[in-house]
């Protein structure tokens, strides 16, 4: 049992540790930030990015003599709360390095403060404006905006299969889904596609049935889903029961990796197109060597919200050693323009807007029987590599 | 076929689907005056309760019968060892406790099961397809209106023809002289709880394969049932049909005039029969 002399022994170790001058050793770590959902709806993205964090930051161990450490903010997908954290670790932490933030409202959040206070931010929200009309110095993206996605997943597909020219699509009534639209359109009007109709949801929307009826009455060729993560499932799920796959081709313009396949099963996604950011059978050197460490360590296959804090992590390494400093500033000057091998091949970091060049894929379900191991869903049917400018995406970097 | 009458018809099979989660909730709260924000929990529990069990081997018609069995008899627990002793506090506290209770729950399926969500598969002979011209419907969704109207006239006739319905009737109108009469309320409190969270477990199971399993099916499913109940009148079995169905079709056919609205007007017509019939569309003043 502990007595008051022990208790206050140990009270005077405590203080001791706690005060400035114990504290040079940790003073002395270069600490990265990974703001993202730790809890909600959402927890499952920060259960996958402090794995993707930790396994970029344990294989790198030290950088420019500082040991390297990271710290998980929880963001609860509230932009407000995400400011709020990241005001925190700013003023009270002193860390000025953040990466991984993956929700779009969030992340457009988080830029203009992160931006405002000096920081740098390496972020995988799927808003256009973070590269585009609100593009600021601070802030890369390595995920990528609705015209990549669209061209990556629609173009592939019309080319696949031309005869196929009644397009019905299911959109959900929030910016990511208004981009991805009007994108699709815009390709449409290029590939003579007829767009047969559009059912717009909400973002609490669960059942689609009304939708699919829609969809079933318009007679499509190809029912395109630009809804994502538990939206597109759902939508998904249902329009197989419906006996859709049966009826037209169904393809979701941005699958939320590889944990989105597990939870639906092979069944469901057979013969389903799905657009991927990333996928784990990548064909680079890279990718071969990062899926293997992630199996080795967490004894899973990589999926979209590991990996992208893992390379965002990777980016920011590249760049403190290519400035030779960790100060922003210089850090940014060494992102702008540079080149590294990375998941998906050589990417490049476009000076003018801080988008990430790099690969789309569009993958095909497959039958469970033809499933080489628990993981293996989908095979890549293409890749390509689509951007607007910087002038057409609407970055006017200040 | 005309798409409204396709959607009138998806819209009765959701209805169909929204009653037999809302009934539970309308049950409880004409006996017991207990608004029960937990409900939603054991929605999610008849639904994970069906994942785990098809995920052990069992098949999954057993699950529409263990399903509901277990939770409950998890209820009847819930209601002896916790609700029972809150009867008596002000509603505020009926909230309190039941909306505790419901976070509680949630977060022990995280944590059991995890945050992402499953898929649970029809069985094979609701596999598929029915196809009579133009209208195409699922089979399994067929077979939940089968389900809906079998515990529409299993519960009518409990409720309306047996005893154990008469006393349920007679306690909803006061608890007091059905225990003057030497019934034993606190028991009969307890069955009438269990049954109403078995029937937001068979809602759950029904449910699973349709739009798979996750750890906030219970908050959804929650404020749909509410709105069902609210819309048919609070305490009525029968407004508890005429509410699920009103909300189905509403949903249904929404989504094709106005798709965005298709969850916001379920919520305008809630408003709607309530501006014109406070207590709801079969509820008593």
């Amino acid at each position: 049992m502990t007595n008051r002399r022990d208790f206050l022994k140990m009270s005077a170790v405590a203080g001791l540790a706690a005060h400035p001058l114990f504290s040079i050793a940790q003073s002395n770590d270069l600490v990265l930030a990974c703001p993202t959902a730790m809890s909600g709806t959402f927890s499952a993205i920060g259960k996958y990015s402090d794995m993707g964090m930790r396994l970029a930051v344990e294989q790198q161990g030290t950088v420019l003599g500082k040991k390297l450490a990271y710290r998980m903010i929880d963001t609860e997908a509230k932009p407000a709360t995400a400011v709020r954290r990241v005001q925190e670790a700013m003023q009270q932490h002193n860390i000025r390095f953040f990466t991984g933030a993956l929700l779009s409202a969030e992340s457009l959040a988080m830029s203009k403060e992160i931006h405002r206070a000096g920081g740098i931010l390496l972020t995988n929200g799927g808003a256009d404006e973070l590269t585009g009309t609100e593009c600021n110095r601070s802030t890369f993206r390595w995920a990528l905006p609705t015209y990549s996605i669209i061209q990556g997943s629609a173009r592939p597909l019309a080319e696949l299969m031309p005869k196929a020219k009644r397009w019905y699509t299911i959109t959900p009534q929030y910016v990511f889904g208004e981009d991805l639209l009007k994108n699709a359109k815009a390709l449409f009007k290029e590939k003579g596609i007829e767009h047969v109709g559009n059912s717009y949801h909400s973002l609490t929307e669960r059942e689609f049935s009304g939708h699919l009826t829609n969809a079933i009455a318009s007679k499509a060729d190809v029912l395109f889903l630009l809804n994502y993560g538990a939206q597109a499932s759902d939508a998904l799920r249902q329009a197989v029961s419906f006996g859709l796959k049966q009826r037209m081709t169904i393809i979701v313009a941005a699958a939320s990796g590889l944990e989105q396949f597990e939870g639906l099963g092979a069944d469901i996604c057979d013969g389903v197109y799905f657009g991927a950011v990333y996928w784990h059978t990548i064909d680079t050197a890279f990718n071969k060597k990062f899926v293997s460490d992630v199996r080795e360590k967490f004894k899973i296959s990589p999926n979209y919200s590991l990996a992208a804090p893992y390379i965002n992590t990777k980016m920011l390494i590249d760049a403190f050693n290519k400035a030779k400093s960790t100060d922003p500033k210089a850090v940014i000057e060494a992102l702008e323009g540079m080149k590294f091998e990375s998941l998906t091949g050589t990417e490049e970091i476009r000076k003018e807007d801080h988008q990430v060049l790099r690969d789309f894929y569009l993958i095909k379900g497959k039958a469970k029987a033809q499933m080489r191991d628990k993981d293996d869903y989908a095979d890549i049917v293409d890749s390509s590599r689509f951007f607007l400018s910087p002038e057409a995406a609407g970055c006017k970097m200040a | 076929m005309n798409v409204y009458l396709l959607q009138l018809v998806n819209g009765v099979g959701l209805g169909m689907l929204y009653f037999v989660l809302a009934v539970g909730l309308s049950i409880i709260f004409g006996l017991l005056r207990f608004v029960n924000f937990s409900h939603g929990a054991f929605f999610l529990l008849g639904a994970y309760g069906c994942y785990h069990l098809v995920q052990m081997g069992m098949d999954f018609w057993l699950t529409l019968f263990f399903g509901p069995l277990i939770i409950g008899a998890f209820a009847w627990l819930v209601e002896t060892f916790v609700f029972r002793k809150a009867y008596h506090l002000p509603h505020e506290m009926h909230i309190l406790i039941t909306v505790g209770l419901a976070l509680v729950l949630q977060e022990a399926v995280i944590m059991y099961w995890g945050p992402l969500g499953h898929n649970v598969a029809p069985p094979d002979l609701l596999q598929g397809v029915v196809i009579w011209g133009d209208f195409i419907y699922p089979k399994y969704r067929l077979f939940v209106i089968g389900v809906g109207v079998a515990l529409a006239v299993v519960l009518g006739a409990i409720l309306e023809g047996t005893r154990l319905g008469a006393i349920v009737r007679a306690g909803s109108e006061s608890t007091e002289m059905v225990s003057l009469l030497g019934l034993n309320i606190k028991r009969i409190f307890a069955m009438v709880f269990a049954l109403g969270a078995a029937t937001a477990a068979l809602a759950g199971v029904l449910a699973a394969p349709i739009r798979g399993v996750d750890p906030f099916m219970g908050v959804e499913a929650l404020g749909i049932a509410f709105v069902a109940v609210v819309v048919g009148g609070m305490g009525s079995f029968a407004g508890a049909l005429a509410g699920g169905l009103l909300v189905g079709i509403v949903q249904s056919m929404m989504s094709t005039i106005w798709p965005p609205g298709a969850n916001l007007m379920i919520y305008v017509a809630m408003a709607l029969v309530l501006l014109l019939r406070p207590n709801g569309l079969l509820g008593r003043a």
